[in-house]
């Protein structure tokens, strides 16, 4: 079990798919900066004049980290920068969900979503829970890429 | 293909590259998904307090009760009467900006007083309150489309502005009264339950 769990046939597939997430996750915030700036300012985490450069370098962040680990390059320093990424995601939603805060995720689309409070709160912690999973994920190929050599 | 580069180091051309790209891509970036850098949406706290706490009448509109000291029986409290909608050369509100009911929103249309819309200007054009006016107040295009208002509407800074969105937990209204009270318009009214809520009601929409 062990050694499968560090297995480089598993290492690639979770590489692949958590590049192809983020590369998917990014391009809708790409296309859309003011759209995902709204998402952001609706965590109420940031001051006000730190929203349009996060909107702004984020999806790009995403983008390239997401390519790297696609592309099998720099695999250990884009899978790091995922793993920040994620934590503080699940930082930002965790935050939110202890104040009671509904929020629109904002992971894969920018589009504002017709919700009640409740349905929002519910995704929040699934959103949690999916970013852990891919916690996982960024774990092993982190494990897996401090074996080599 | 293995770089010979240290992590911290390919950490750092990371972040320059996603920078670059980021400074790239804004440049060459439409009016539409275009953000300014340095611009904050404007959050001012006199706005955010009124979503749940309306600003107390100024004193000259609303003179201190003083209780006698030997009258009896004591004075029922005072409770907050809403302010009836006025029309456009109205004197100065005792509220610069607060929100209003759906029904006060229909009587300030019927007495034509301006709606901002303050969406994406996607939604604007999917949809919009009729003679209503776009502002949409996450776009970089704000600021021209402020000076068209302004230039078009011409309203004087006592005049009712009703202000909507797209209601429930929609911010982007409440920004936009921030920014009008920060240009000196003093009568803004927040519809707050929005353009769903006029739709659903029936009233007179302009549709793509």
């Amino acid at each position: 079990m062990r050694r499968w769990l560090g297995s480089s046939w598993l290492t690639v597939r979770c590489q692949i798919a958590l590049g192809a997430i983020f590369v998917v996750a990014a391009l809708p915030k790409l296309l859309d900066p003011p759209g995902f700036a709204k998402a952001i300012h609706a965590y109420k985490l940031f001051p006000a004049w730190g929203i349009h450069p996060v909107a702004l370098f984020l999806p790009w962040l995403e983008l390239i980290a997401g390519v790297l680990l696609l592309l099998g390059l720099w695999v250990r320093t884009a899978t790091i920068w995922i793993t920040a990424l994620l934590v503080a995601f699940i930082v930002a939603l965790s935050i939110n969900l202890a104040r009671h805060q509904p929020v629109d995720c904002g992971c894969f689309s920018t589009q504002e979503k017709v919700k009640t409070e409740a349905e929002r709160m519910n995704d929040m912690r699934w959103t949690i829970l999916r970013d852990l999973g891919m916690l996982l994920l960024a774990g092993q190929v982190l494990l897996a890429a401090r074996k080599k050599p | 293909m293995r770089l010979p580069v240290s992590i911290p180091v390919q950490a750092a051309a990371l972040l320059a590259a996603a920078g670059l790209c980021a400074v790239i891509g804004n440049a060459f970036a439409g009016p539409r998904r275009h953000l300014v850098w340095t611009a904050s949406p404007a959050v001012a706290p006199t706005v955010l307090l009124l979503k749940s706490e309306p600003i107390p009448d100024r004193p000259q509109s609303a003179p201190a009760v003083k209780i006698a000291p030997t009258a009896t029986p004591l004075p029922k409290p005072l409770t907050p009467k809403p302010t009836p909608l006025e029309p456009v050369k109205a004197e100065r509100p005792s509220q610069p900006v607060r929100e209003i009911t759906s029904a006060e929103a229909w009587e300030a249309f019927q007495k034509g007083a301006a709606f901002l819309d303050a969406r994406r200007s996607a939604d604007f054009e999917a949809g919009h309150i009729q003679g209503a006016f776009g502002l949409p107040v996450w776009e970089s295009t704000l600021d021209q489309r402020l000076v068209e208002f302004e230039a078009k509407a011409n309203q004087p800074p006592e005049a009712p502005l009703v202000l909507y969105c797209s209601g429930g937990s929609c911010e982007d209204s409440h920004l936009l009264a921030s920014r009008l009270f920060q240009m000196g318009y003093r009568n803004l009214l927040i519809y707050r339950d929005g353009f769903p809520d006029w739709q659903a009601q029936g009233r007179p929409v302009v549709l793509k």
